[in-house]
């Protein structure tokens, strides 16, 4: 006899067509729901426009599939969400053709059959297996990252009760018609053998419409709760990858449909709030929270029945001013399987708020003004940023005709925080001991535009882009080195079509040290630990440079905080946080001071002046004076310099 | 209901926040040159903040007028980026260095020729010379109820409430319209007017309308300038500092309970 | 004749601080312009008042007394001014740079016809004609200025805290009565009522007592309030500041903060406490009397702007100096 299955056993006619019916209202509720997502996004986006990428279909395929992203950090999480992923898929792909089987070919007979019967049986396996270990770290291991709400509790065990009247139906059938091939569909078997033939036949369309029901309702479920990602997150890893443009002005406020697709598909896993340094020193803003505010928001906004996700409805957060606390360190980006950065969404919550005037907090509408007025956003005066080179006899670019081979742009903290000024003079004395040819420019030199950009104020930015870029015309200036990381980021990634080359003074070093240009003595031994700064780090991937600098110089054992490289804890400076006043905003930075101290070293050696100046603090005011001592790489550098002759 | 006319004084100075060395005193010519952008005058920021939150709440028109020797149309357009309806600048070589009196004169005839208004604005003293006085100069001038030190304004039945500091707390008031009341920098920083505003107002095409001394000031008016007999740098900040010395800490204590004591 | 006449302020019925300071001003004033020294006093009832300004050596007190006069009422107060002025017609006429004074001041001058000079740090008389010379810092404190105005009474407001009170002598002048005419109808502004704020007033202290970083823990401040408290009993209003360091870690609270973003004050005596010297700190009380400073570190900032100072840990000489002017004091 050819194996085989009833679909309809016991189920007669009329019992179809309600089916159907319901069927049909299932699927309609499934469309209205997705189609109440697009409506909403159309409504606010401020363009809905994708285009095709190669590359971002590539990263859905991987990602969606391999689930890539859930394993980084989580081996555990990446491993039950793949057995969720694949157990659904096949059960998906079974139920669909058994469908196609039943109306258009009939094909799940014979081998085809009992091939089909044992994948079904082992994926439902899979899926109750990836259910019950995401139960288990959710409610007995209680991984801190994870939320426990209603929907986090109902959607598993729902799914787990379709996947197990499923076996149940199956096993029913089993049961009565006794088969030969029952082993192929063991676990069904198993259930089956539960049940006596007569209890099979009778107890079956119970089932069978339980089964139905379940299945059904969840499918119309999905754009009710966190299922949508199932929707979602590929359609988010999609836009999120497929290469925005540079930076658009008009309109950099919106959020655009990238930005929406994350809200809705957010599942709320957390990730980004442990990586978040603001959320790890107990600030009142965490990105999911900010995310699924920002969701909400738009939900209450845009969609005349208000929020789809009607289980969440009781909850309230404020997103409020806690968006200012971001310091766009981008940490969030780094770990979020879709590829969300909800600093970004953080950023332009600014935007809307400078444009509008009122939420504006005190001291970011001062710094905004001095920028504005002074073009940097330390002191109310121009006429101090070449101060810090006098004396040292340079090449100021802007008083003279000449043209070096590089511009060392010095930056706005460098040139003015007085306590930082040391390490201005130390990367002009390095370049000097090299023997470069280097111009700097001086009082002139402009604004890079970074703060008014994470601050919000984008008129300001282009206006002080424009300016920069024009400076650099005026004098010639084809090949920057920048102090700060900041500046870097902004010359380098910010301004499009520049006609120059930019480097970080780290890369500037290690190819001095490369070509033999600066030699070191014979120094003291001492251990070192370096912290990576975020627009160094994550935002423009230099993590060796600094590295192998440090390790060039003798004596030097360098040793590595918990979180370094790409995982490096933002030390709270960015994002405009340096001319904010924050309550309690001193912890981040004490965080990351502690993590220094765990490593034995007796110096942390910095990249940019912010972190320095940030670490600095953190150390006069966790006491550790004297166990620690917090250095800039120049003047790491300059102190192990073996005098030229 | 009438909409309510406001008119708000601001003056155009140079920015008060410019550090010490970008100030420079011509003890000769006696003034005092400052390196810096001008702007409207904080606490003049703070009237308009006002002007602006009664503006939200009742339909209102506000007027801005600055007065000086040379008043930038740039600077002063921020009022309306802001979100002022009218500015008018009195613009004069016969208005510059003028003595309160004089200004208060000057801005009673202005406001004389505007012709109707419920409610007069202006910051609680000017940011360069710190006087402190045109505003409730020009109250007697133009003999109106006046309230200084405002921290909150409201408006309500024809009367303005004001919440006024006093030492130690505050005082609610009330007057009737037509009012002048003098604002401090309690009732809120200026709303931050952004750039794209600012460039978008500036680009704008109405033309500012500007008063000349001869357009509104009556002849026989008497301006009096400022009389200024000296003019100087302020002391140095570093002092001398003695170092107590000591053996032991209880010593160098010992001394410095010796100094409290000569202090009292 | 040549009158100096000081407004006074009558507070819980005698005279305020400030007004002994305009005295000893004023005194200065007169016996420059050869003339006498009176005192105008507003209130209800000010006869008392009125005998302490005769004890501080004042020629002659007026007494300007109406149930009108109970509380401060600017409207009441310049009519009943105008009219003192106008009998009296003193050559200087000076008020405190209070709140009163900086209503009263510009108003009064309007209606006298006169010109005033407010928030004055030095006061003098002109020796070739006899008018007032007026130094007042301007520009946000970048430059000092000299003026000179006609009319008269020359008038002026007199920074607080800045001249020396006057002491007491054995004062023989006479007291007069001056009835303003002043009614109800003259009062433009109502008021409805008053509220008492209970903020730390930390431009109001005499002596401030900050700590910082250099504390090293929040119990560091326990052992500053008890230096406070040590202090109290000779200084007055002794109060404890901060840098934003001490507060961001939580040790104190913000409304102690000295600083840009805090405070600014001007008290008499500043200690500050293992404070190195942040320019934003340092603006907000480098006007302070007298600086003195207690830091391990001798080359910090704050050294360079204090009178006095000792480089030692503060956990070392602040309990001696407590126990020594327990002793002293």
């Amino acid at each position: 006899m050819t194996p085989y299955r009833i679909i309809y056993w016991q189920i007669g006619h009329t019992a179809h067509w309600i089916f159907y019916t319901l069927s049909g209202i299932s699927v309609a509720f499934f469309l209205a729901g997705m189609a109440a997502y697009i409506l909403v996004w159309k409504k606010d986006a401020a363009s809905v426009e994708l285009s095709f990428s190669w590359d971002a279909l590539k990263r859905v395929i991987l990602d969606a599939f391999f689930g890539l992203r859930v394993f980084r950090g989580d081996i555990a999480a990446g491993a039950m969400h793949f057995l969720l992923f694949w157990g659904f898929l096949i059960l998906f792909i079974g139920t669909v053709s058994m469908a196609a089987h039943e109306y258009v070919v009939s094909y799940l007979t014979g081998t085809i059959y009992l091939v089909y019967s044992l994948a079904m049986n082992v994926a439902g396996l899979i899926l109750l297996a990836g259910i019950l270990w995401a139960l288990i770290r959710r409610y007995i291991q209680r991984v801190p990252r994870l939320e426990r709400r209603l929907e986090d509790a109902l959607v598993p065990f729902w799914l787990a009760l379709v996947v197990i009247t499923g076996y149940v139906v199956e096993g029913l059938q089993l049961a009565y018609l006794q088969p030969p091939w029952y082993r192929w569909s063991f676990a069904g078997w198993w259930i089956g053998s539960l049940f006596s033939a007569a209890e099979g036949k009778d107890l079956y369309p119970y089932l069978w419409w339980a089964h139905g029901i379940l299945s059904l309702s969840f499918v119309a479920a999905i754009p009710l709760t966190k299922l949508f990602h199932i929707l979602g997150a590929p359609a988010g890893i999609y836009s999120q990858n497929y290469g925005k443009p540079v930076e658009i002005i008009e309109g950099a406020g919106e959020f655009d449909l990238g930005d929406l697709i994350f809200f809705d598909a957010c599942m709320r896993c957390g990730r980004c709030v442990e990586a978040c340094p603001s959320a790890g020193a107990a600030e009142p803003f965490a990105p999911r929270d900010f995310v699924q505010a920002m969701r909400r928001d738009l939900w209450q906004k845009y969609s005349t029945l208000g929020d789809i996700r009607f289980l969440g409805r009781s909850e309230v957060s404020e997103v409020d001013e806690k968006f200012w606390y971001c310091t766009t360190c981008r940490a969030c980006l780094e770990v979020c399987p879709l590829y969300g950065g909800a600093f970004e969404a953080a950023i332009k919550k600014r935007v809307l708020a400078v444009e509008e005037g009122k939420d504006v907090p005190k001291l970011i509408s001062q710094t905004l003004a001095r920028l504005s007025k002074y073009d940097n956003p330390w002191e109310s005066s121009r006429n101090k940023r070449g101060a810090w080179a006098e004396g040292r006899d340079l090449v100021d670019l802007t008083t003279t005709d000449t043209r070096t081979d590089i511009c060392y742009f010095v930056g706005c903290t460098t040139s003015l925080e007085p306590t930082a000024q040391g390490e201005a003079q130390a990367f002009s004395k390095i370049l000097q001991s090299a023997r470069v040819n280097f111009g700097i420019l001086g009082k002139k030199e402009p604004c890079c535009g970074d703060v008014a950009r994470r601050m919000g104020e984008l008129g300001l930015f282009a206006e002080q882009r424009e300016n920069s870029l024009n400076i650099f015309d005026e004098y010639g200036v084809s090949d920057l080195v920048t102090f700060s990381p900041h500046c870097f980021n902004a010359f380098k990634n910010e301004y499009p079509e520049a006609p120059y080359r930019v480097r970080h003074y780290t890369m500037v070093l290690r190819e001095l040290i490369a070509r033999e240009k600066l030699r070191f003595k014979e120094g003291d031994v001492a251990t070192v630990t370096y912290h990576d700064p975020c627009y160094l780090g994550r935002y423009n991937r230099i993590f060796d440079e600094p590295r192998e600098i440090i390790r060039s110089i003798p004596g030097l054992q360098l040793v590595e905080m918990s979180h370094h490289g790409a995982d490096s804890l933002c030390c709270g400076g960015g994002g405009g946080r340096m001319w904010q006043d924050l309550e309690g905003v001193g912890k981040m930075s004490e965080v990351r001071i502690r993590e220094a101290e765990a490593t034995g070293a007796q110096i942390v050696v910095t990249a940019c002046p912010l972190c320095r100046i940030m670490l600095e603090d953190a150390r006069k005011a966790a006491g550790l004076n004297k166990k620690l001592r917090i250095i800039d790489l120049n003047e790491l550098v300059l102190q192990a310099l073996k005098e030229r002759d | 209901m009438k909409e309510l006319e406001i008119i708000v004084c601001a003056k155009q100075i140079p920015d008060p926040e410019a550090p010490l060395s970008d100030v420079r005193v011509d003890a000769e010519k006696m003034e005092v040159i400052v390196d810096a952008p001008q702007v409207i005058s904080p606490f003049d920021e703070n009237a308009l903040e006002a002007a602006l939150r009664i503006k939200e709440e009742m339909s209102a028109k506000i007027t801005v007028l600055s007065m000086g020797k040379r008043v930038s149309d740039t600077v002063m357009r921020k009022n309306l980026a802001a979100g002022a309806d009218k500015l008018i600048l009195l613009q004069d070589e016969a208005f510059e260095n003028l003595d309160s009196h004089s200004i208060a004169a000057v801005l009673a005839e202005a406001i004389k020729k505007i012709g109707e208004y419920d409610l007069i604005l202006t910051g609680r003293q000017a940011g360069d010379w710190d006087f402190g006085q045109v505003g409730l100069i020009l109250a007697e001038l133009l003999v109106l109820p006046c309230v200084s030190l405002a921290r909150e304004i409201k408006v309500k039945d024809g009367n303005v409430l004001v919440k006024k500091n006093i030492l130690g707390g505050y005082e609610e008031v009330k007057a009737k319209m037509p009012a002048l009341v003098t604002v401090s920098n309690e009732v809120g920083e200026l709303r931050y007017i952004s750039k794209t505003k600012m460039l978008a107002m500036l680009r704008g095409a109405a033309s500012i309308p500007t008063w000349k001394s001869g357009d509104f000031v009556s002849a026989g008016a008497k301006l009096q300038k400022m009389n200024i007999v000296e003019l100087s740098s302020p002391p140095d900040m570093r002092r001398d500092c003695e170092i107590l010395e000591g053996s032991t800490p209880a010593e160098k204590a010992e001394k410095l309970a010796a100094i409290f004591r000569s202090l009292r | 004749m040549n009158e100096v006449l000081i407004l006074g302020d009558v507070k819980e019925g005698a005279l305020d601080i400030r007004t002994l300071e305009l005295l000893g001003v004023g005194r200065k004033l007169a016996g420059d312009l050869n003339g006498e020294l009176s005192v105008v006093l507003l209130g209800e009832q000010v006869s008392e008042a009125a005998k302490e300004a005769v004890s501080y050596g004042a020629a002659r007190v007026y007494k300007v007394e109406h149930p009108l006069l109970a509380g401060f009422r600017a409207d009441v107060w310049v009519a009943s001014l105008e009219q003192a002025c106008s009998k009296i017609k003193p050559k200087v006429f000076l008020m405190g740079h209070s709140i009163t004074g900086m209503e009263l001041g510009p108003r009064l001058a309007c209606r006298l016809g006169t010109r005033l000079t407010t928030d004055c740090t030095n006061l003098s008389i002109d020796p070739q004609d006899g008018l007032l010379l007026r130094t007042k810092p301007v520009c946000g404190g970048n430059a000092v200025s000299v003026f000179k105005c006609q009319g008269e009474p020359q008038l002026a407001t007199v920074r607080g805290k800045v001249f020396e009170p006057v002491a007491a002598v054995d004062g023989k002048g006479e007291i007069v009565d001056v009835a303003p005419a002043i009614d109800e109808s003259m009062i433009k502004v109502e008021s409805l009522g008053v509220v008492r704020e209970e903020a730390v007033a930390l431009d109001k202290a005499e002596v401030v007592v900050a700590g910082g970083a250099g504390l090293e823990e929040k119990e560091g401040f326990d052992m500053l309030q008890n230096l406070s408290k040590a202090l109290s009993k000779t200084f007055g209003n002794v109060m404890i500041g901060a840098t934003r360091v001490a507060v961001d870690k939580g040790w104190i609270t913000s409304d102690h903060q000295v600083g840009l973003t805090g405070t600014m004050i001007s008290p008499d005596i500043f200690v500050s406490v293992g404070i190195s010297g942040a320019i934003q700190h340092i603006v907000g009380m480098i006007r302070s009397k007298k600086i003195i400073t207690i830091n391990t570190d001798r080359g910090c900032t704050m050294f360079k702007v204090s009178d006095y100072g000792i480089a030692e840990d503060y956990k070392k000489v602040v309990p001696a100096l407590i126990q020594k002017l327990e002793e002293l004091l």
